[in-house]
């Protein structure tokens, strides 16, 4: 499936509206298959670079290409891909049949093949009894299935997702999202995907980029992103984070000896140069300790929330706030009251240094 | 669209609102003629056919009957109006759908055919006059009245009107002081609306008018039909054209007429 | 409730008439529409089927005999070709200048698309006598084009360009064009985006996302229009009079002749005629255009 061809490249991609930058200098590469998620907040850019990838954006400059064929000049009706509207834009005067095999009447299919693959992109979403409805005689969900049908059809090479699943609520998003995935594995279609949910973004996709004021922050598998994030923005947008100073006292090796002000701590990973460090510590990695521990730091607890599946603990250490997050997995995680002295730690492993903006 | 496209949008663009606007241009141009007869260009300016105008009695006295008509008219169709609108607005589904229809039904009912049956229906119960005109008109002004204060209720909160009461506050007391202070801007445009229309009206009107009480426009028309000193209908023409402009910058001001249009 | 303030409970009769006076607001509209409205109509279309009679305003016998005059006389039948031809013409080219209009108008920035629409307005406001009068001015023996065709020596004589089809048929349609500009604008300009670029995504070219997708979609603004303009034809007696002359005759100018001369069942009869051809074209235009369609009906 993945052999290494590039579907969509990027190259020094930025656009302005008006003087508004939107996207300044975006490059990525989308190999054959992939499931490229771009993240971030409202305004970033993701929309817009996903409207430049499909043609209703001209880049003011930079290059597009898709399936190594130059792009940028290219409009939107002779690029090889297809689209799912974050409204799902079905036409309201139209079938569901006719919907999905719009596609494929542009591209002037036989009316009798027509008929036969609208038929099996219907069956592949289980919709194929709905086939002479009219859209607004449908529900929220398939709606969206009858979108993903009418996109998939014509076999695009690049599949492109505006916030698809933005319009339904969560219990269906939830299951959407699997399906999503599921059949765009089966079928190995390139696709690039734009939502401003991190946990969608997560639970989704192959690659994640990370924007912000038009930039791409941090780009990489879920894991690595949310795991090694790079800077501030991106460790408290994707999930929580604590975050400290600290200075180097010592260095061995890759680990190093620091000063958080209110105690000492062992780093691994310090690949930065220097002595003052920014570092990110993930809520769920601190674990609390028995009061006075090597190793540990000396905290209150100022505020208990229960949570369900986890409790989240806010302490006060020498008097900055950190939040940790317990899973109610065993029974201390409930002991815990407001006021109690606690202390707390983290494996070396997992705090991550951050780049200095 | 390809640039010859929008090229060819923007000439025919231009050639509409010529057809529209350019044969009243023409008609206000040559009103302020000083010239005996009708020319264009007219040989030089004056204001001698509005002095006619208004030396004609039959004119002035069309005119102000017309004003009279409009006004008592656009008032009673603007009071029905919003008691019709405060009813349908707390309504949903067929009985909206269905008074909606009602109300506005004499806006597309061909108006000749209401003005022969308003006609006979007088001749049978022996009414006529002004009063049998001013009647018609109100039925016709209602569409627009009803559309403008509906419109202006839908988009208030009636949730303002369950303040008041909770507050002490009876249905006639939460209408005056809380709705009406909130509401007036459309209930006044809908019954300038109303004004405008009857000001205009002519289906109606030629049935239901007779001598002693000819509108603005029958007299016009009259003059029409028989050759002659045309030049002061320019003149009545253009003292039409200059009483909607300010109705229609009144309108304008307070509820916008863009969205009275999409109505 | 506000009753429980003062310390009294709401008795059951206050209660019914509170309502009784919420049903009596609503019921003056309604009685007022029954009496002058619907009444009225009614008791026309009774009268179109009473015999005439030369001393009252109709005879007592119920007949047909009024609709059958006009069935079976050529006269009749002529003159409402002819009517449905002017009303075609008028309504077939005011689609054709006003729907590229309108989406002129509907790629304006919203400020000059609200000034396009109030020049729209303004001349709807004013009376069709008097835009009547205006294209007198242009067409007749002393007006615009004869004085700038003179002028250019271009003719000698002035030409006789008022009292005929033609003239009717552009008066009409000039008059009535902004109905079906602002009706089409309107409906071009709630069109979603995303629309259009769903099909452009899937491979339409502009003229095919135009004629697929644009086009149905705005039915239902195009579908308002030419019923606006149709209906607005069949009883435009004014100005169908002053352009095409007194012998020019439609439906319309038959209604108000027999009305003058006191014939009050053949009138009465001619107004039903007309009513009944302005719901079939009306059916006509929903059943070929569908609106309903992209309305979310039918």
């Amino acid at each position: 499936m993945a052999d290494g061809a590039i579907d969509v490249r990027l190259e020094n991609v930025s656009k302005s509206f008006d003087r508004v930058q939107a996207v300044r200098e975006v490059s990525i590469d989308i190999p054959r298959g992939e499931f490229f998620s771009m993240l971030g907040p409202s305004g970033c850019g993701k929309t817009t670079t996903l409207r430049i990838i499909a043609g209703f954006e001209r880049p003011s400059q930079g290059e597009v290409y898709i399936r190594g064929v130059r792009v940028t000049a290219v409009p939107p009706y002779r690029r090889d891909y297809s689209m799912v509207f974050q409204s799902f834009a079905l036409f309201p005067h139209l079938t569901v049949a006719e919907n999905v095999a719009f596609g494929l009447r542009m591209r002037r299919v036989p009316g009798a093949e027509r008929r036969r693959r609208a038929q099996e992109a219907l069956d592949m979403v289980k919709l194929e009894e709905l086939a002479q409805r009219y859209p607004r005689q449908l529900s929220g969900g398939q709606q969206q299935r009858v979108a993903l049908a009418r996109a998939l059809v014509v076999q695009p090479a690049v599949l492109l997702l505006d916030e698809p699943l933005g319009a339904l609520d969560k219990k269906l998003r939830e299951e959407m999202q699997v399906e999503l995935r599921q059949l765009q594995r089966r079928l190995g279609t390139t696709t690039v995907f734009v939502t401003h949910d991190q946990e969608e973004a997560l639970t989704m996709s192959d690659r994640i980029a990370i924007m912000r004021d038009g930039v791409i922050e941090q780009m990489g598998p879920p894991r690595e992103v949310y795991e090694r994030p790079r800077t501030e923005f991106v460790a408290s947008f994707l999930g929580a984070s604590n975050f400290f100073d600290a200075r180097v006292i010592e260095r061995r090796g890759a680990e190093a000896a620091v000063d958080l002000g209110f105690g000492r701590g062992v780093i691994a990973h310090v690949d930065a140069p220097g002595t003052d460090l920014r570092i990110a510590v993930r809520p769920e990695k601190i674990m609390l300790a028995p009061l006075g521990a090597p190793g540990t730091h000396d905290a209150r607890i100022r505020e208990i929330v229960y949570r369900g599946v986890t409790t989240h603990i806010y302490l006060d250490c020498a008097g900055r706030e950190v939040i940790v997050f317990l899973q109610n997995t065993a029974p201390q995680a409930l002991a815990w009251r407001i006021g109690d002295a606690v202390s707390f730690a983290w494996e070396a492993g997992n705090a991550v240094v951050l780049d200095r903006v | 669209m390809n640039r010859l496209g929008h090229i060819l949008q923007i000439g025919l663009a231009g050639l509409a609102y010529l057809l529209i606007l350019g044969p009243t241009i023409v008609v206000v141009i040559v009103s302020f003629s000083a010239g005996e007869t009708f020319a264009f260009p007219p040989p030089g300016l004056s204001l001698r056919w509005f002095v006619e105008f208004f030396a004609a009695d039959n004119m002035t006295g069309a005119f102000l009957f017309s004003l009279r008509v409009g006004a008592t008219a656009a008032i009673a169709a603007t009071v029905l109006a919003t008691l019709a609108a405060r009813f349908v607005v707390r309504q949903r589904g067929a009985t909206s759908g269905a008074l909606q229809s009602l109300f506005t039904a004499p806006l597309v009912f061909p108006a000749i055919i209401l003005g022969l049956a308003l006609l006979l229906f007088y001749r049978t119960i022996n009414v006529g006059g002004p009063a049998g005109l001013v009647l018609a008109h109100v039925l016709i002004g209602m569409p627009y009245a009803f559309r403008l204060v509906l419109a202006s209720l839908q988009s208030f909160n009636l949730t303002l009107e369950e303040a008041a009461q909770s507050l002490g506050a009876g249905p006639i007391r939460t209408f005056f002081l809380v709705t009406l202070p909130i509401i007036w801007p459309g209930i006044l445009s809908g019954g300038l609306f109303a004004f405008i229309v009857s000001f205009g009206e002519l289906n109606v009107a030629l049935f239901l008018t007779g001598p002693g009480y000819t509108t603005l426009p029958i007299e016009i028309f009259g003059y029409l039909q028989f050759p002659g000193r045309q030049l002061i209908i320019a003149a009545a023409s253009t003292m039409q054209v200059a009483l909607i402009i300010v109705l229609a910058l009144t309108i304008e001001r307070l509820v916008g007429l863009a969205r009275v249009g999409r109505s | 409730m506000p009753s429980s303030l003062t310390g009294f409970e709401p008795a059951p009769l206050g209660d019914f008439l509170r309502r009784a006076s919420s049903y009596a607001l609503i019921a003056t509209p309604i009685l007022f529409f029954i009496v002058f409205f619907l009444g009225p109509l009614l008791y026309l279309f009774v009268v179109s089927l009473l015999e005439p009679s030369k001393t009252e305003l109709y005879g007592t016998r119920l007949t047909l005999e009024n609709y059958e005059r006009i069935l079976v006389d050529d006269f009749y039948h002529r003159i409402v070709t002819r009517t449905l031809l002017v009303g075609s013409l008028v309504t077939g080219t005011a689609l054709l200048i006003a729907y590229p209009v309108a989406m002129a108008i509907a790629r304006m920035s919203p400020r000059w698309r609200i000034l396009a629409m109030i020049a729209l307005m303004f001349p709807l406001m004013l009376s069709n006598v008097v835009r009547a009068y205006g294209w007198i001015a242009v067409l007749g023996r002393q007006g615009v084009v004869n004085s700038v065709l003179i002028g250019v020596g271009a003719i000698d004589t002035p030409l006789a360009m008022l009292y005929s089809i033609e003239t009717v048929v552009i008066g009409l349609m000039t008059i009535l064009l902004p109905y079906m500009i602002i009706s089409i604008a309107n409906a071009l300009t709630s069109i979603d985006r995303a629309y259009s670029e769903a099909a452009q995504s899937l491979g339409a070219n502009p003229w095919r996302t135009f004629i697929h997708v644009t086009l149905p979609l705005s039915s239902p603004g195009v579908a308002a229009g030419m019923q606006i303009v149709f209906f607005l034809t069949l009883s435009a007696y004014v100005t169908i009079a002053l352009l095409g002359g007194p012998r020019f005759s439609l439906l319309v100018s038959l209604v108000y002749r027999s009305a003058m001369a006191f014939q009050w069942t053949q009138a009465a009869a001619l107004a039903f005629v007309l009513l009944t051809v302005a719901l079939c074209v009306g059916t006509l235009i929903v059943l070929v255009l569908r609106p309903g369609r992209v309305q979310g009906r039918g």
